[in-house]
Parts: structure tokens; sequence; C-alpha cells
């Protein structure tokens, strides 16, 4: 009922404006910018100084060798005995699987699905590290991106207070509009298919709510680690 | 002058005499202003941004109709519900049945003006279902019984020891004023908030066509956390907050966070599309996207339809001279500043001060100046003055003051004898080189502002005596 009347509404009112704003639609073209800063020479450093900015660590590193070294310092740091990941095979990273099995840090089923979810959620709630890969990152502005569905469960960048994610230097991505073209790219039309949510994600959770001072972690990870690879 | 009339500027008043908000607002803004000059500054061609920006807002207005239902039917494709609610009534029923037939006790909300303008918090507490605010600002005000003076920094009129103090008192936590330990345990109580939690509310900056997808903007990850943790969502969206394909964000969400704080894009953006998939560890089974009209397809036909492009940055308030020095409590609606004096009369139109809300602006253009989309705001609020007196809302002196002073003005007699006069009366009422109070009914023009003296001469005379020294030296 309120469908057909929004609707007719709508249709009704854009009888008297619809010329007025195609004017204004046609005023400027609507293609993206694929990015929206000078270009910098280095894409890495670019992402790594942003990255710096928003108060979050990037670690670049040569080879899969020197990133696991990183990994392995930043959980034995925090005395992560327990992890909540990504699917591994989805984490471009080999190797990984036998660096959590050597230090006996164990992959928590993050499956919260079906009854009993909230219990689920309690014992996951404790975890130290959230370990990802991601699907692109974005120089110019410091962001992951990070497509979750099956095998990638939102809270492997959500839960803990520190995530570490592994980013590709091939992942690397001027700007926001060359991220998106990038997604259509690879999965087109069908790209919300396998996934319910698309994140970006820009640096640690942050507030300035109390006297608008900078406190980092309110909610989600105050601590976000990127070995670039 | 109705009751009605001094309600606001009561409003105004305790604004203006309220030091720690004024230094709060005044911090805010400056630190919001100069953040987004220089983020808009950095730009390679932020002109060109903004006419990308306000072309694809009118472009999806002009197809709103079209759209709504591409987005509605991809989201039922996906497995999402999709309520169309005319007004905020239908929204409250909607989702208040729907926490009662799924056994909802306690619901969790991230950020949402739509949920502010209709009200919902209040009726799901009705029904009986615990609401909890998760953003820091609005959780400090849900606990305070506060409302916000701020679209981005909601709370930033309570000072770090009045948060220690609500915080003592709700959270149990030691008494401080330090803001590292309220973060601590502001995060821990909320967290205990969203894995106990049966349903999550959150708003929507932008609807994708395309894609049946809502996207949400935020810096603090609770957001992410009401649309992820809890078994249901429901995300309530302005029918007029749609883009109809993913790569437009790419124009949108730069402009939106720059303008907003500064940053190139928010800490987390989440473009969702209908509930977990088959085979997903975590989100929600179910997901429902409440479509809110509440009088926004009749605004779209008539002359304040650019009012609908806009989305919800902040920008124009930070700008604004008349927010700087009152913040967001005096406007009285959901929505404040320069635009919220255009929305508020729109949207909320039952609010009794509404048509003196475009008048809280000094007409300067520093809104329009900053708008992302470029919206004529002054003139958008000139035409609701225009409105306001058509609809007789205001007293007939007032008419009879302007039209004697178009008579003045029109009359090189009559003005200069007015100056003289006026400088006889400002002789009379200067204290100090300053006139505090002018007389009734002018007083309430100074119940705010001081008057200047004149100066010792009219323009004329002096111009006069210039010329004259000028013709004989």
């Amino acid at each position: 009922m309120s469908r057909n009347q929004i609707l007719a509404n709508l249709r009704t009112s854009l009888a008297s404006n619809r010329p007025w704003l195609e004017e204004v639609s046609r005023s400027a073209p609507h293609a993206p910018p694929p990015f929206v800063h000078p270009p910098a020479a280095d894409l890495v450093a670019q992402f790594c100084e942003e990255l710096a900015k928003l108060e979050g660590r990037a670690y670049p590193v040569a080879d899969g060798e020197e990133a696991l070294e990183v990994i392995g310092r930043l959980l034995d740091e925090r005395n992560a005995r327990q992890v909540i990941a990504w699917d591994l095979e989805q984490i471009d990273l080999p190797g990984l699987p036998a660096l959590l099995a050597e230090r006996g840090v164990s992959l928590l089923d993050a499956d919260v699905q079906g009854p009993g979810r909230k219990e689920r959620l309690q014992t996951l709630e404790p975890v130290a590290v959230c370990l990802s890969g991601v699907d692109c990152a974005i120089a110019e502005s410091g962001s992951m991106v990070l497509r979750h569905g099956p095998g990638r469960p939102r809270l492997a960048s959500l839960l803990a207070p520190a995530h570490i994610a592994v980013v590709r230097r091939s992942q690397l991505v001027r700007g926001l509009g060359e991220a998106l073209a990038l997604l259509r790219e690879r999965h087109g039309a069908t790209l919300f298919d396998a996934t319910s949510h698309l994140t970006f994600i820009s640096g640690p959770s942050r507030t300035a709510d109390i006297e608008m001072t900078l406190s980092l972690g309110i909610h989600g990870p105050p601590e976000v680690h990127v070995v670039v690879v | 002058m109705s009751t009605h009339t001094l309600h606001f500027f009561d409003r105004v008043d305790t604004a203006l005499h309220d030091a720690t908000l004024r230094t709060a607002l005044d911090r805010a803004t400056t630190r919001f202003v100069g953040n987004r000059a220089g983020a808009i500054g950095a730009l390679s061609d932020a002109d060109r941004l903004r006419d990308q920006a306000r072309a694809l807002r009118a472009y999806a207005l002009s197809r709103l109709d079209e759209l709504l239902e591409r987005l509605a039917e991809r989201v039922e494709d996906r497995g999402g519900h999709v309520c169309w609610a005319s007004d905020g009534e239908e929204a409250k029923r909607y989702i208040a049945e729907l926490a009662r037939s799924r056994g909802v006790r306690s619901i969790v909300k991230s950020k949402s003006m739509a949920s502010e303008e209709i009200h919902l918090n209040e009726a799901l507490e009705r029904a009986g279902v615990e609401v909890v605010e998760t953003d820091l600002g609005e959780y400090i005000l849900q606990i305070a019984g506060e409302t916000p003076s701020h679209i981005i920094a909601p709370a930033i009129h309570k000072t770090r020891e009045q948060v220690g103090a609500l915080f003592e008192q709700h959270l149990g936590m030691p008494p401080t004023t330090e803001v590292p330990p309220m973060i601590r345990a502001a995060r821990q109580a909320l967290r205990q908030r969203f894995l106990r939690a049966d349903m999550g509310i959150s708003g929507v900056n932008f609807g994708v066509a395309d894609e049946g997808a809502v996207v949400i903007v935020e810096n603090e990850g609770n957001a992410r956390f009401t649309t992820t943790v809890p078994r249901i969502h429901v995300a309530i969206m302005g029918i007029e907050r749609i883009v109809e394909r993913l790569e437009d964000l790419a124009v949108m969400l730069q402009v939106l966070a720059r303008s907003a704080t500064g940053q190139k894009l928010s800490v987390y953006t989440s473009i969702i599309s209908g509930p977990a998939r088959p085979g997903e560890a975590d989100g929600p089974e179910e997901f429902h996207l409440v479509l809110l009209d509440n009088g926004r397809s009749q605004i779209l036909g008539g002359q304040y339809a650019e009012a609908l492009m806009c989305i919800r940055c902040g920008a124009c308030l930070n700008a604004c001279p008349v927010y700087q020095s009152i913040g967001g409590h005096a406007y009285g609606g959901v929505y404040s500043g320069p635009i919220g004096a255009i929305l508020t009369p729109l949207l909320q139109p039952d609010l009794p001060d509404n048509h003196l809300l475009p008048h809280a602006s000094s007409l300067c253009g520093a809104c329009q100046e900053v708008c992302p989309v470029r919206i004529a705001i002054p003139d958008l609020l000139l035409r609701l003055r225009a409105d306001a007196v058509k609809a007789g809302k205001f007293h007939p002196i007032e008419k009879t003051a302007i039209q004697t002073y178009a008579t003045m003005m029109n009359n090189p007699a009559l003005y200069r004898a007015s100056g003289k006069f006026a400088h006889l009366g400002a002789r009379l009422l200067r204290r100090k080189g300053r006139i505090r109070r002018l007389p009734p009914p002018l007083h309430l023009w100074t119940r705010g502002r001081d008057f200047p003296s004149l100066p010792a001469q009219t323009f004329s005379e002096w111009w006069e005596e210039r010329e004259r020294q000028r013709r004989s030296g």
C-alpha cells in the first residue's frame, strides 16, 4: 500500500521537477575519477605514510619470509594463543599455517550462526588478535578493502584489540575509484553474490567524542598492523 | 508574541549564556572548519569533484521512483525484507512488530538521523525493548538524558569531568577526569551490549540501487558491530539517500568524509547487501530495510527539492556563524544549522518554532560555499522566510515596519531625516559606547547581541562636510 502511495507521490513530484534535476544532472560528468590526489611515484611508500598518519602501523617487507617474521613477532608480543582469521588459503601468504602451528596458535571457529549465537560470541570475545587478507588497498588514503563472505568472517577484522592484515604490493591501487573499478573487473555484476559485506578500513577505530580528544579503539581494534609484501 | 515564539528565543538565550557550550562549540567548529579546508584544498580538483557530487545527487533524485524500486527488488533478491514507510508511525510500527514477533529484548543502535527524526527509541522503549545507543557521544547523551549539540560531535558540550561522573554513576567506573580510562570503560560496557543484543538498528548514508546494498560510514566501529553481531539487522534510510551504481560512491564517499571531518575516507565504510550468505560464519540472519518517506516524496515536487540533495556531512553547521554561537540544541529539531533550518520545517512540520528557524542565519553564504553538493542554502532560507510571512506567521507590525523601511529607503529626504532621528535615539540609549538593550519590540534583537552605537555623524553629514572642505581647501 505505502509502496504504491510513495511511488505515486514521487512520480507526481517528478512531473514538475524532473527537467530541472536532469539539467543539473547533465552539468558534470558522472564517471568517477580513479584517484583524487596528485599521483605518487611509489604506491607502497604512499600507503605506508597515509596509514601512519591514521595511527596504523605498516611493515613494508621484501618477501614472504620477512612477512612471516613480522607476523610471528606481533603474535609473540601479544602472547596470542588463539586468533580469529579468514580461511588461511584466502590470505595470500604461503607458510602462514605452518607459522601458526609452530607457535601453537590455534584458529578459533568464528561460526556464530544458529542457536547458541550469544554464547559463542562470548567465547570469541577475549581473543587477542584478528588476522585477515585484503582484496586491495588504496594508497592515497591508507585504506584496505575487504570482501566479507563465506571463509572471510567480518569479526576477523573487528573483534580483537589487534588486527593484522597481509597486503600484496600487487594489490595496491591509487584511489577509491580504481579500487571499485578493480572489484568490478574481477567480479562483474556478481560482486555481491558471495559477498554480503564489503568493508573499507582506514586505520584503527577512533573517536573524539570526549572534549575533541582523539582516542583509539573505542569499539573496533585500537591496533592495525599491515604487512605489505 | 506567542509563547511558542519565546521558546526558540529562550533556547538561544540559554545557549548564548552557557560558557562551557560556547567554548566547546568554538573548539569543535574551528577544528572541523580547518580540517575540512585542509582536506578539500589537498584535492587535485575539488571543484570538479563537488560538481560531480551535485550532478550525481540530481541524477538520483530525477529517477528516485525507479531507483528505489530497483533497490527494494535487489534487497529482496538477496533474501532481505523491505518496508516502505509513508511516515514515522509506519516505520515504528514495523520495527516494533518485528521486535515483538522475534522475541527481541535488547537492541543496539548506531547513529541514525532518520530514526531520531521519527523518535524511534521512545516507541521501542514503550514496547518494552531496551535500546542502547552505541556511538560514544550518543551513548553519553543517552545516559545523561540529553540531545546532541553537534551532528558529528554530539556530546561536545559535555566536559570530561561531567562524562567521568556519568560513567562513575552508570558504569561503576572509579572517579577520574582522564579520557583513556573512560574510553576503556565505555568499550567494555558497550561490547557486552553488542554481544547480548538481539537486534541491531543502523542508519544509511547511501543506498546503492544496482547492488541492493546500503552504505554506512563511521569511525568508531559501532556500526560494524551493530550490523554484524546481532541476529537481526534493521537499516533505516530516508528515501532520498540513494545512488544508482557502486562506482558513484567513489565521488560521494570522498566528498562526504572530507566535508564532515577532513578525513580522506572514514575509518570504516561498510557496504552491506542483504543478510549473511549461506556458509558465512557471522553477520545477521535477517536483514530489513526501512525506506522512510515522511514527507520527502512531496518535497521533491516543490521549491525545496534541492534540500533533498543533502548528504548530512555537517560542513554547513561548522561554517555558520550563528551555529558556531548557539549550537544544535537551540534549533529544537533533529536537524540543526543552516540545512537544519530548511530540513526541520520540511521533515518535522509540527514543531512550533519552525517559522523562526530560517531567521537563524545572517545569509552570509558560508554554508553554500562549503556544501559538497552546492545546495543554494541562503536562497532556500529566503524562500522559507517569504512562505512564513505569507502564511501569516509573523506579527503584522513587522510587515508595517519593513514597508516603512522600504518607503524611507526610496525617498532621500525621508532617509536623511530618519538617520538624524536614529542618531538622537542612539545617543539616549548608549552606555559606554554600546547599546545593550533596544526598546520593545526591538529588545528581542538585543537579547543575544549588543547594538553598535552610531558614530557622531551620519554618513551623509560626513560626506557633505568632506565635499565642503575639499571645495574650500
